[in-house]
């Protein structure tokens, strides 16, 4: 059992439990946490999770957790871990089942002043066009064809038949497109979990939310960013559907069955992994393109859902949503860092970490290199989200920062501790438009279920992995009929 | 007890109970069922799927199982809550499940996975 005695502190932010912890770590494990969370990781069993990620196979430099950490299904929840292409593994379970699970965030050129009067009025509108999708799919069914070119295109093709801008690809993490996906690697059963589902919001933590900017910490990149105190943007948080979650669970199964024909063993089954360059490897980074093709794809479109409800409700005069950026927190990325004094080719393996590209990157729009990557990162609701930018210090952790708040008790004991029609007699009292289905599941969503956002976000900023830019809060939030 | 529902910060944990494996299998399977929270249809009529799972082990048969009954969950609208097995060994499974026409469903569960899955035979062999 891990004990805060087998922790050597490496700064105010930074924890590390050696690699001689346990034999078959390959690397020590790293934790951003300030000292005062630091008790909150021992009540579950991330901190052990973590140790697993350490021993991995091809796994560089660390195992990493970031501060809104919580114990997981194999990784913690907030975890990362770099692996080496060239002789370490692939591993489905290390990005997790909702593929592509990541924000979306539109700007307006309004204040909330000049929108309350229309508050209600708009998200109801946004609420009715923008279905869950649980049991009941959404407004767009696709036949195989057009799914295809969805996996395969991603954004692309949904701004190719309308549904948006180019600049919704510019402002989108890898211009919403993985070109290497081929759908034939796509199970039925996935296609079949994904036809009705594009522009469908899912359940549990993902929601719209209609916010305003309150603070700015950075006047210089808000500028950048396109971001003024008042202005009232919109956040969306939604993957990749059943499609994500079934092409997950179809390759763990197949790696569960691969992994003695290639000698390999892991901590936890959840780990299931072959060799990155084998034929299934890549046939398993290919499908997974394909879920994050889908998830881009499914937040496009619900952008335009909100785009159309916007100009319904304001009237057509009224001036388009333009996106800052879109960002995933679940997902596995081949990406290029130095490692002993060579450049390496890495899957970074981000489950529940959100990337952070510092000043300079090529891989962000050219108007942005200046000042970094836009961080998009929500908190519990009702709460705060933030808007960061990345690093050059963030190469530390490759470039990857939290995702959220992290949840800290389970969904039954937030629906026994507190009642959903105290959770929304709360947010109506701060002035928060709050539209739902269910009481449970707004119970499920307390803020008491969760860390405290600004304590996470003051973690990722002390240790340098993101600067914060603005802070944003909640005045509508919107879960899905 | 049929089943209860252990805690865990980021998902849905169910511990079920039963005389035999099947009896386990079927429990567990009406747990992840019910808290999916399905809107039943009023005149429902009750469907039958057929399935067969193959897996390495009695763990991963589960697991693979459920993954299955979630997915014809989630595509055809059918809230399964019963199970008659033709055939039932550690590493293969046969038979049909029998269920209800939903209307929607009021949760989502994402994917069945291999974490902490457990089998335990008390000493009294229930």
């Amino acid at each position: 059992m891990i004990q805060k005695k087998d922790f050597l502190k490496i700064s105010d932010w930074l924890w590390e439990i050696p690699k001689s912890f346990r034999q078959d770590m390959q690397v020590p494990a790293r934790i951003y946490l300030s000292e005062t969370m630091l008790g909150e990781a021992f009540k579950d069993r991330s901190l052990e999770q973590l140790v697993n990620v350490a021993t991995l196979l091809g796994i560089q430099k660390y195992a990493i957790a970031l501060p809104d950490m919580h114990e997981g299904y194999s990784s913690p929840i907030g975890g990362v871990a770099a692996i080496r292409t060239s002789d370490g593994i692939i591993s489905p379970g290390m990005q997790g089942y909702d593929i592509n699970c990541g924000m979306k965030l539109l700007k307006s050129n309004a204040t909330e002043k000049e929108i309350r009067p229309y508050l209600e009025k708009l998200a109801s509108k946004i609420q009715k066009e923008v279905p869950s999708g649980l049991g009941k799919g959404g407004q767009i069914k696709l036949d195989t064809n057009s799914l295809n070119n969805i996996l395969e295109k991603g954004a692309k093709r949904l701004v190719e038949q309308g549904y948006g801008e180019e600049e919704d690809l510019i402002n989108c993490e890898s211009g919403g497109c993985l070109d290497f996906a081929d759908s034939s690697t796509v199970s039925d059963f996935a296609k079949n979990r994904g036809r009705d589902q594009v522009g469908t919001l899912g359940s549990g933590n993902h929601f719209l939310e209609i916010q305003k900017v309150e603070e700015v910490f950075d006047e210089k990149t808000a500028e950048v960013f396109g971001l003024f105190r008042d202005q009232v943007v919109i956040m969306i948080h939604t993957g990749s559907r059943g499609l994500g979650h079934q092409v997950a669970t179809d390759y763990i199964k197949e790696f569960i069955g691969l992994m003695v024909k290639y000698k390999i063993r892991v901590s936890d089954r959840e780990f299931a992994c072959v060799p990155f360059n084998s034929k299934e490897g890549q046939r398993g980074l290919e499908a997974s393109a394909c879920a994050a093709n889908y998830a881009w794809a499914n937040r496009q479109m619900i952008a335009h859902f909100i785009r159309k409800s916007w100009k319904s409700v304001l009237g057509s005069n009224a001036d388009l949503l333009e996106a800052l950026y879109d960002v995933a927190h679940n997902i596995i990325k081949i990406e290029k860092y130095n490692i002993n004094g060579s450049e390496t080719e890495l899957a970074v393996h981000r489950k529940g970490a959100t990337r952070a590209f510092p000043p300079g990157s090529l891989e962000i729009p050219e108007k942005y290199r200046k000042a970094g990557q836009p961080v998009l990162i929500p908190g519990s609701m009702g709460t705060a989200s933030y808007v960061l930018t990345g690093t050059k210090e963030g190469e530390q952790s490759f470039y990857s920062t939290c995702h959220g708040a992290g949840r800290t008790m389970s969904r039954h004991e937030a629906a026994r501790r507190m009642s959903g029609e105290e959770v929304v007699r709360n947010l109506r009292e701060k002035g928060i438009v709050i539209k739902y289905d269910s009481f449970r599941g707004i119970a499920e969503e307390s803020p008491m279920a969760y860390k405290d956002i600004n304590n996470v976000v003051g973690v990722v900023h002390g240790a340098g992995l993101s600067k914060k830019v603005v802070k944003l809060k909640p005045i509508a939030v919107m879960k899905g009929e | 007890m049929k089943y209860e529902i252990l805690e865990h910060p980021a998902d849905l944990k169910i511990r079920a109970f039963g005389k035999t494996k099947e009896e386990v299998f079927l429990n567990i399977m009406r747990g992840m069922t019910e808290n999916l929270r399905p809107a039943a249809e009023r005149h429902g009529e009750i469907i039958n799927q057929k399935f067969k799972v193959e897996s390495p082990d009695l763990s991963a048969l589960l697991v693979d199982f459920l993954s299955q009954i979630l997915y014809f969950i989630q595509t055809q609208k059918i809230a399964y809550n019963n199970i008659k097995f033709d055939k039932f060994s550690d590493t293969e499974i046969e038979g049909e499940v029998e269920g209800k026409k939903v209307r929607g469903l009021g949760e989502d569960i994402k994917a069945v996975t291999h974490y902490d899955v457990l089998f335990v035979q008390k000493e009294d062999e229930t």
